[in-house]
């Protein structure tokens, strides 16, 4: 049984009038009787429906094993009761050979499994999520292979990536009590020692009908959709509770710092600064900022590192939203041979000025105006929009009209960064990160 | 918010009143067990929205409307790129086009690009082997303003003395930070073992030291050279008016000329040998691996039977050999892929991946063995119609917008392919034989001469790489 509990659009007019037709509006919820949300969103204008199961679980959420959210994720592509007479990787290849994708991603708070087809393959698709989801079957010899598969990723991103290595220990220094100080991927000891076991545990712990969120936007049709939902995750449990890690990260009354030795031509520096949560009204604010910081040519950080230091190429900042705490970084890859403290002073700075006086009415205009306008473009295709409503039901619990995300946007004045900046931007907050060569001479280093 | 958590809460009452069984397996077949619907096949270019017109000076100008959000994208087009560089002159492209953001009619570097961010707009510059391209995107709001920064930094760059210089130090800087990127240094090791002295042998974005002599006077001839009507195209795609997009460039470029477009290049000759190259970074714990030898050009005409062959091979994802064994079966790599890199001139057909220094030597014997069997054993029977199926499928999803149905639109034009290529692909596709693919793969597939790059500590993988062939170790 499923019931309709509203469209977003009825709730929208009443708050901003939107300026054009915001297509996420029209977004249509549906609670199924054990718990699922499913999102449905009809665009017949695309040749492309895109199917996206959003779990509320990603590695924050990890407690003994690190890099099992992740890990589990692509154990959720290698085989169910019904598939695995197809061979490996059969989801895959069903999706593939009717020309569609099919992927995954986990992050801090979720783990996101997507397919973008054709309209007349979105029953194959929910029917394929359904079955993993009722009979996964997860054994010891799929997890042998696919772990070396994440311990190389891991290398990819991680070890062999000096900006993987340089985002890697900001996050450890940033955080040091909540699980988000340690990276999505896991620390390879860990990956190597999992087993099937704990994979099968994570999964019944966490994939539960009340802990999901099934999105569906472009080319369908809704009823239709509905009923396959229902036939192929109606079934799913609902959990009592879903466990959620208690810590909560305690102040910060000190600046810590970490040097990462790796033999790169371009040494890297990065600042980091722990944040709100994605409920709090100053995110808006810290996003201006970093527009303010490193959006673009014009930025403070672009000409005072780039134009005038000529320190550095590309400098950037940015508030990364997370569930229980974001985090604000700032930073840039260096020329070789450029002085680091020298950068590092710079940066610091250009954060102490914003921090010290407000932005002109312009310059926030000018930062304001860039994310104005990537909202607006950010909604060009079915993934998009299934992203985009997934997510804001996920972090909000329900869908945020555009105009209203606008509005916020433009309720920001310049005092508002001015005392973000000042409140979480403080240099006793700060996280700092080098990563240069070892001096030829220091023994013991790679 | 209120309501929707007040909706939420009222409907979770009902939740216990009912409830759906888990499906049975016997009761009917399971959706992948159907056969797979095929529905007709949608059109990709929608005639009514695409408008074209050609200027008198001969600048072509395209217009694809897309009224449904209130933004666009605009740019210009010239149809020479890297590839027509001296060696002397290489990365000139790259710098002319990087120099055209940097002022441009009345306005200096700081200027223009505050012209640009008060909008929240994007204003991009850019040079690959076969065009360099202008372009810029933000609100049809601010279509006039943008226009008219698009206009200046296509006919108006500045080159002021200064910025030259600082750009110089910036794209030295930038090609000595590419070198700490594994997968690129593979990149620009396995395209010199390749091409050597072709122009195509030296990175695009050129070597420091062909870098580090250019100044303004360059750019300004560079640009005089490919930046100009003949053979130029203006576009422009999303909320635009095609009447008034028209009136606009006819005012804005029309009185504009220029001499027609500089010669071709040749291709380069094919490798006679295999090489093998190791890129020494004695600290890496996974080794970038590039395997692989001359391919096509854009204009061949095998070239939908080289993309359906390497969709079975190396290009398919999962579905592919070589996902399916370097990674699935033999857990060797994240990721493994094949790719014909099609450029005026032939470009490479290059398989990259990546794997843990131990295992370099099953990777590289997996690898070759796929290729010798691609030759031996090409996709035929239910693997080709899977691949076939897959290429065909895909190419609506991946033309989706209306901004990639712009770029694919473009692509013809640079490649000067037909117009209709796009609503023609899937039936040429379905009309391959195996015959077809069989030929292609026998005429393609060299792996007796492919050259062999590895980056990583040279001392582990010297032993290793010998087995395939002459080793030359170099430094990043």
């Amino acid at each position: 049984m499923a019931v309709t509990l509203s469209c977003v659009g009825g709730l929208a007019a009443e708050s901003v009038q939107p300026e054009f037709d915001d297509p996420a509006l029209r977004t249509r919820i549906t609670k199924l009787a054990n718990g699922l949300d499913v999102l449905t969103l009809e665009d017949h204008a695309t040749p492309v429906v895109s199917l996206q199961v959003w779990a509320k679980v990603g590695s924050g959420d990890e407690s003994r094993f690190t890099g099992i959210a992740h890990l589990f994720e692509h154990m959720m592509f290698l085989g169910s009761k019904n598939l695995s007479k197809l061979g490996p990787e059969a989801y895959t290849k069903l999706v593939e050979e009717r020309g569609g994708t099919i992927n995954a991603y986990t992050s801090r708070d979720v783990t996101v499994y997507f397919e973008n087809v054709a309209p007349e393959h979105l029953p194959l698709v929910i029917a394929l999520e359904g079955e993993r989801f009722a009979n996964l079957e997860v054994t010891e010899e799929a997890l042998k292979a696919e772990r070396q598969v994440v311990i190389e990723e891991r290398r990819l991103r991680s070890e062999n990536d000096p900006e993987g290595i340089a985002f890697e220990s900001a996050m450890a220094l940033a955080y040091q009590a909540h699980p988000y100080r340690v990276p999505t991927v896991g620390w390879k000891s860990d990956l190597e020692k999992v087993t099937a076991a704990d994979c099968r545990a994570f999964f019944d712990t966490y994939y539960a009908a009340n802990n999901l969120v099934v999105a569906i936007a472009g080319n369908f049709d809704t009823d239709e959709a509905l009923a396959l939902v229902e036939k192929h995750f109606g079934w799913l449990r609902t959990a009592p509770s879903i466990p959620r890690n208690p810590q909560e990260e305690p102040e910060q009354n000190g600046e810590r710092r970490a040097i990462e030795h790796f033999p790169v031509r371009a040494p890297i520096l990065l600042s980091a600064y722990q944040g709100p949560s994605t409920h709090s009204p100053d995110t808006d604010a810290l996003d201006i900022a970093s527009g303010i910081l490193a959006g673009g040519r014009t930025s403070r950080l672009h000409r005072a590192l780039v134009d005038e230091a000529r320190l550095a190429l590309e400098p950037s900042a940015f508030f990364w939203e997370l569930q229980r705490a974001g985090v604000f970084m700032a930073g840039a890859t260096l020329v070789p041979g450029a002085d680091v403290a020298a950068a590092e002073k710079i940066i610091h700075d250009e954060i102490a000025k914003l921090a010290a006086t407000p932005p002109s009415e312009s310059e926030l205009r000018r930062a304001r105006r860039a994310l104005e306008v990537q909202w607006i473009r950010g909604q060009g295709s079915a993934h998009a929009l299934a992203s985009r409503i997934a997510q804001d039901y996920v972090a909000y619990g329900r869908i945020e009209p555009l105009a209203e995300k606008l509005a916020a946007l433009r309720a920001v004045a310049p005092a508002d960064v001015q005392r973000v900046v000042k409140q979480y931007l403080a240099p006793h907050r700060r996280n700092v990160v080098q990563v240069f060569p070892p001096a030829a001479d220091e023994e013991g280093q790679p | 918010m209120r309501c929707a958590f007040a909706a939420i809460a009222m409907t979770t009452v009902l939740a216990g009143c009912a409830s759906a069984t888990k499906p049975d397996a016997a009761r009917e077949p399971f959706a992948w067990e159907m056969p797979a619907v095929v529905a007709a096949d949608r059109p990709i270019v929608d005639a009514a929205r695409l408008h074209r017109r050609t200027l008198a000076n001969g600048l072509q100008v395209i217009v694809l409307e897309d009224r449904r959000l209130p933004e666009f994208s605009a740019g210009f087009i010239a149809l020479r790129g890297a590839a027509i560089e001296a060696p002397s002159e290489a990365g000139l492209a790259v710098f002319t086009a990087a120099l055209m953001e940097r002022g441009a009619g009345a306005r200096d570097k700081l200027n223009l690009a505050a012209a640009v961010d008060d909008l929240g707009a994007d204003l991009s510059l850019n040079a690959d082997w076969d065009s360099l391209r202008a372009s810029v995107s933000g609100l049809s709001q601010d279509f006039d303003a943008l226009f008219a920064v698009l206009a200046d930094v296509v006919r108006r760059p500045r080159f002021d003395l200064e910025e030259a210089k600082q750009l110089v130090a910036e794209q030295r800087a930038a090609i000595a930070q590419a070198q700490d990127d594994p997968a690129r240094l593979a990149t620009k090791h396995f395209m010199r073992a390749l091409y050597g002295a072709h122009r195509l042998g030296t990175p695009s974005a050129g070597l420091d030291e062909t870098v580090a002599r250019f100044g303004p006077a360059d750019a300004r001839a560079f640009h005089a050279r490919v930046v100009k009507p003949p053979g130029g195209i203006l576009w422009a795609v999303g909320d635009v008016d095609p009447g008034a997009l028209f009136a606009r460039a006819e005012s804005a470029f029309g009185a504009w000329s220029g001499a027609p477009l500089a010669a071709l290049p040749d291709a380069a000759p094919a490798p006679e040998k295999r090489r093998v190259v190791i890129v020494d970074r004695p600290e890496l714990g996974q080794v970038q691996v590039a395997i692989g030898h001359e391919g096509i050009a854009r204009t061949d005409e095998r070239r939908l039977e080289a993309q359906l062959m390497n969709a079975a091979f190396g290009a398919g994802g999962f579905s592919s050999r070589l996902m399916n064994r370097i990674r699935a079966t033999e857990g060797l790599t994240y990721g493994i892929y094949a790719q014909f890199a099609q450029y005026r001139v032939p470009g490479p057909f290059v398989v990259s991946t990546f794997t843990r220094v131990s295992e370099v030597g099953k990777l590289l014997a997996s690898t070759f063995e796929e290729l010798e069997r691609l030759r031996a054993s090409p996709p035929a029977g239910d693997e080709l119609e899977r691949a076939r199926s897959q290429r065909v499928g895909s190419f609506p999803l991946q033309l989706e917008t209306s901004e990639a149905v712009m770029r694919a639109l473009l692509d013809l034009e640079v490649y000067g392919l037909p117009r209709d290529t796009l609503d023609t692909y899937r039936a040429r596709m379905r009309a391959i034989t195996p015959e077809q693919i069989a030929a292609t793969a026998n005429a393609l597939v060299h792996p007796e001469r492919a050259a062999i790059v590895l980056v990583g500590p040279a001392e582990a993988l010297g032993e290793v790489a010998a087995q395939y062939g002459e080793v030359e170790v170099v430094s990043p």
